[in-house]
């Protein structure tokens, strides 16, 4: 660690974590509600789990997305946070405000809750992924200005990267786009459309520029590859990403009532967002192949090259199963969507806030790496963790094939629940490898804690 | 210190440049009679694919690079004219 | 060296102008390439909508537009020539001509659009002027993206920031403005001819 501020990464990075568990535990009940539809009914009904596991994920890599922000940008600035202070000050308001929001969704019916914060006011709840109370949604904002200003003026006063510029960029983007679930029209055509610009504009736009800078400054680190090299892939990826991406919003337009025009805009454009993905995955082995150093985190490194291939796995392949118009006028909102929901999750975010995690945690507890042994368990975990992944995937790409299959074609299609009612062992075995997914979150977590071997020191 | 020579692809890009704009009159010219038909709709998109390669070869200098380059643009000019005359066809019933 | 002239016959590993340019040039090929064959089986489904409507399309127009493009694009062939002789303030005329005829080619597009929509045509009027404004709207687009990458190539220029020795900026430059040119090639017969 060459900053002393870069160490206000650490509670972001412990939050992240943690919260990562709940999402993974509610993920299990509702994953176990699919089979058993009224486990833990009354108390947390499925709607609830569901709501609980999106935001939760959500909220940690927000905050693995600042963990990483705040330990790369002193690095890349060259010179101390510009307030250390501000840095933890928004760390705990915003997981005091996240806590609590979690609290309200578990503790009292989502319409009291609704009634409580103020909606009436300026009705912005009821949204997927958007349901935070409307006072969670302006303390996000604050939340995520301060922790941008803070930012900014640290980039301001030191050396200015393309990866400090290119994180800068998503991260504005990032808030900016976050307005837009301020703004709740009651026609419900424009409704979706609008709440695509948040959804969709951060998956698919910003975030990726995100990834981009976080994958590019780990790559920097273990490779010592000339930064040169790197920021200019980096920018021929974000282009890439930006021109498929933005268009590409028109795939979710399809079949809900907008223009007939973005079928094709959303089909073509969409299409193409495979490719900067493909360039990811080229653009991390080779920068590993051409390392000019061993670095002794082996672990950060695979993480990195596990973000590649599993991003253009889910994120690109998966995406493109179901991303031409009349493919999707078939999949549209089946478990084919979840399918791709899981994989691209992971394989984008999960992987390079893990990545990140991985690189950064050693070196703020004053480490180049940790040792043999706790990188051995970190390495087991990530097998156990992305190939239950995969297979969760393959399990619900399976279900919703069939769903389909039974429920939209043919003469005699079924109805939704008699549909269900025959993918339901593929939905035990979704539940089954979410354990083993919990066992390798659990290996993950207790590989910071393995007192085996000897840690590599710096040099 | 000697001036550098000219480079004598100017003059090459110069009679391309001249074709360009003969060829395009020619399409015009297709599209002005309002003449249709496979043997027309050939000539136009045949054409357009001549001077797509004049542009890439000389223009853009892809001649004077490695193959891989200049197969890339002629791969995806292939494919794309090659699936429009396709769909010409199809329409043809 | 440079006076060696059998230096214009060396076979180049890698197209003029930066690699990433062509890495982005190839997408961008791409991208039209979907688009052109997408107009051309959604006009098999529609023959005779299509032919219809292509009948109201300002024929004259798009070819004077395919005859500025490529003659832009012929001036930075110049351009490019210029400065691999060391002549900056030749090599930044040449690139404000180019620019210039940017300039033409948007005016006479917004001339067509204008008229275009004050017959009260839009993207939903049907899909062959779905596609035709899609497609020459998104041309339009990089039309003025390469005239933004032009102009910066030419004050860079200008100041002398460019050298016989070091002129991979304008080729980088000049290499994007062609596949704007070389699209349009494509794109006017097929839309506004090919019936």
């Amino acid at each position: 660690m060459q900053y002393q501020s870069q160490a206000v990464a650490k509670p972001y990075f412990i939050a992240a974590i943690g919260l990562f568990v709940g999402q993974i535990l509610f993920g299990l009940i509702m994953g176990y509600q699919y089979v058993v539809g009224d486990f833990l009914f009354p108390e947390i009904p499925f709607n609830v789990a569901r709501m609980v596991h999106t935001n939760l994920l959500i909220v940690w890599l927000l905050f693995g997305f600042m963990g990483a922000t705040h330990y790369l940008i002193p690095e890349e600035a060259e010179t101390e946070l510009f307030s250390p202070k501000l840095g933890l000050i928004t760390f705990w308001v915003f997981l005091v405000a996240g806590a609590l929001t979690i609290v309200g969704y578990l503790m009292v019916p989502y319409a009291t809750l609704a009634a409580m914060t103020g909606n009436d006011l300026l009705p912005t709840m009821g949204r997927e992924f958007l349901e935070q109370p409307l006072i969670t949604k302006v303390g996000i904002v604050i939340v995520v200005l301060t922790f941008l200003f803070n930012i900014s003026m640290t980039v301001l006063k030191g050396r200015k990267t393309s990866i400090s510029l290119v994180l800068l960029v998503g991260l504005w983007g990032l808030a900016i786009f976050f307005l837009f679930s301020f703004y709740n029209p009651s026609n419900l055509v424009l409704d979706k459309y609008f709440w695509w610009w948040t959804v969709h504009l951060w998956v698919e736009g910003v975030w990726e520029l995100i990834l981009g800078a976080m994958l590019a400054f780990v790559l920097i680190k273990v490779t010592g590859v000339d930064r040169e090299v790197i920021e200019k892939w980096l920018y021929v990826i974000i282009a890439m990403t930006l021109i498929t991406g933005i268009i590409g919003t028109g795939h979710h337009y399809f079949w809900i009532g907008t223009p007939e025009y973005w079928q094709w805009f959303g089909s073509v454009f969409s299409a193409l967002e495979p490719i900067p993905f493909f360039m990811m995955t080229v653009f991390a082995f080779n920068m590993v192949n051409r390392r000019r150093r061993e670095h002794p985190n082996k672990a950060a490194t695979l993480w990195a090259l596990g973000t590649g291939v599993m991003a253009f796995l889910g994120a690109g392949v998966w995406g493109f199963l179901h991303t031409l118009a009349p493919v999707n006028f078939f999949t549209h909102g089946t478990q084919i969507t979840a399918a791709h929901g899981h994989m691209a999750f992971y394989g984008a975010y999960v992987m390079v806030n893990l990545a990140m995690i991985s690189y950064a945690m050693p070196m703020m507890r004053g480490r180049t790496a940790n040792s043999a042994a706790a990188q051995t368990m970190e390495m087991w975990s990530f097998w156990l963790m992305t190939v239950s992944i995969v297979f969760i995937t393959l399990f619900l790409t399976a279900a919703g094939i069939l769903q389909v299959w039974l429920q939209r074609m043919g003469t005699t299609p079924m109805s939704f629940m008699a549909a269900q009612d025959q993918i339901m062992v593929f939905y035990w075995l979704r539940e089954i490898t979410g354990f083993v997914f919990l066992l390798g979150l659990v290996l993950y977590i207790w590989s910071f804690f393995c007192k085996k071997g000897e840690a590599q020191t710096a040099a | 210190m000697d001036k550098p020579h000219k480079p004598h692809f100017i003059r090459a890009c110069t009679y391309i440049w001249l074709a360009l704009i003969i060829l395009t009159c020619i399409t015009y010219a297709i599209g002005e009679t309002g003449w249709s038909g496979t043997a027309v709709m050939l000539t136009v998109l045949g054409t357009a694919v001549i001077k797509v390669e004049m542009v890439a070869s000389y223009f853009m200098g892809l001649r004077r690079t490695r193959w891989l380059w200049r197969g890339i643009v002629l791969g995806w000019l292939i494919l794309v004219s090659g699936l429009i005359t396709i769909a010409y066809f199809k329409s043809l019933g | 060296m440079i006076n060696n002239p059998k230096v214009t016959h060396e076979i180049h590993a890698t197209p003029p102008g930066d690699l990433a340019i062509w890495v982005f040039i190839f997408a961008e090929l791409l991208a039209f390439g979907v688009f052109f064959v997408a107009y051309a089986f959604a006009r098999a489904n529609n023959v005779e909508l299509f032919n219809e409507s292509q009948q109201h399309l300002n024929r004259t127009s798009g070819a004077i537009n395919t005859l500025v493009l490529i003659t832009s694009s012929y001036f930075m062939v110049r351009a490019v020539a210029a400065i691999k002789q060391g002549l900056s303030k030749p090599c930044a005329l040449w690139i404000a001509s180019a620019i210039g005829l940017g300039f033409v080619f948007l005016a006479i597009k917004i001339a067509e659009f204008q008229a275009t929509f004050a017959a009260g045509i839009s993207l939903s009027t049907n899909t062959f002027y779905m596609f035709y404004l899609s497609l020459t709207l998104f041309h339009f687009m990089h039309v003025i993206l390469g005239m933004v990458i032009l102009a910066a190539i030419m004050l860079k220029a200008l100041r002398g920031g460019y050298s016989a020795e070091n002129h991979i900026g304008v080729e980088t430059g000049a290499s994007y403005w062609h596949m704007v040119d070389l699209l349009w090639i494509i794109l006017f017969p097929l839309v506004y001819v090919i019936r």
